[in-house]
């Protein structure tokens, strides 16, 4: 699978710099990169809003953008448990 | 020494929700307990125990916990002086954990004490299980922070929360209180990432409402902090009167 990082700025209150990722065209996150307001954690990008599967209550950090395209990578090749046959999806 | 002070902030603290006769303030200062102490971080109780005493915070701060498999944990309420953390262990196993915040002292009270003195003197009775409701509707306004406040909102709103509570036991001196939280603390207690719970903390910082030093809130501007939480005082029910 191969990620597409656009540049772009983001209104966070912070410096702003962060970019749209894309997976086969599909938007699946924005990252930022975190202000020295964050200290020990400055310089790293931020998994600011994931989307899809990327959606989590704990949003990550990481250390350099290899690290996040990595990890984003890994989350969206997890397959979803498959649908047993009677489910019509509806509860 | 340290007997009177326990004795008298759980009288205290069942007070502000209504008054007790010298008779049940002898009875309850007369509670046998032992003291021992607890660093921050250290389990006051455990989930999934059958404890068979009560734990009477004495000094410090605590929390009440709940920990996911993969270690995300979610906080769901903090204890004063003279809160008993774990008063559902009376009726019920512990369904979820309680952590100290800061050192702190708890006195352990055996729950046949506890049930004897409730027994036998219904005035302390009613205000315990006043203290109960209160901590349902502390319960239910973390709730609506959750679900529908903003992140600055749902901080502010906690600070203003604590800072009152704490107000109502004599514990703000000035406009301080020593409240000792992480970032970490707060974003597990309010369903933020450390991220955002940093930038609000900056937020806060940077429109003048209130500041940190040495693990003391310090507030800066009292209407501007309840503003901007959405803070409305009634659901701690604070000097309630007396049914």
């Amino acid at each position: 699978m191969n990620l597409i990082l656009q540049p772009v700025m983001v209104d966070t209150g912070e410096e702003g710099e962060g970019c749209l990722v894309f997976a086969e065209g599909w938007l699946v996150a924005v990252l930022v990169r975190l202000s020295e307001t964050h200290e020990d954690a400055a310089g790293f990008w931020f998994l600011e809003k994931g989307f899809g599967r990327l959606d989590r209550p704990d949003p990550p950090i990481f250390s350099d953008l290899p690290q996040a395209e990595q990890w984003i990578k890994e989350h969206l090749e997890i397959r979803r448990p498959p649908r047993w046959p009677g489910d019509r999806g509806e509860v | 020494m340290v007997r009177k002070v326990v004795v008298g902030r759980f009288v205290e603290n069942l007070e502000l929700y209504g008054r007790l006769s010298e008779a049940d303030r002898a009875a309850a200062a007369a509670l046998p307990m032992a003291v021992r102490r607890f660093e921050p971080g250290d389990d006051i109780a455990v989930e999934g125990d059958a404890p068979s005493q009560c734990r009477l915070l004495i000094t410090g701060l605590a929390f009440r916990h709940k920990t996911l498999r993969d270690g995300r944990r979610q906080i769901m309420s903090f204890h004063v002086p003279g809160d008993i953390c774990d008063i559902e262990g009376l009726l019920l196993s512990m369904d979820h954990s309680v952590s100290a915040l800061t050192r702190a002292e708890v006195g352990f009270v055996a729950h046949t004490a506890m049930e004897a003195l409730l027994d036998s003197h219904p005035a302390i009775s009613r205000a315990l299980w006043r203290t109960e409701l209160v901590e349902a509707a502390v319960a239910r306004e973390w709730m609506v922070g959750m679900g529908r406040r903003t992140a600055y909102a749902r901080i502010a709103h906690l600070f203003c929360e604590m800072y009152a509570r704490l107000g109502a036991i004599g514990m703000v001196q000035g406009n301080r209180c020593r409240f000792p939280i992480t970032q970490t603390h707060l974003s597990d207690s309010l369903g933020l990432s450390v991220v955002h719970t940093n930038r609000v903390l900056q937020e806060l910082r940077k429109d003048g409402l209130l500041s940190f030093r040495g693990g003391e809130l310090i507030v800066h501007d009292w209407p501007g902090l309840q503003a901007a939480g959405e803070f409305e005082p009634g659901y701690l029910h604070l000097r309630a009167k007396s049914a």
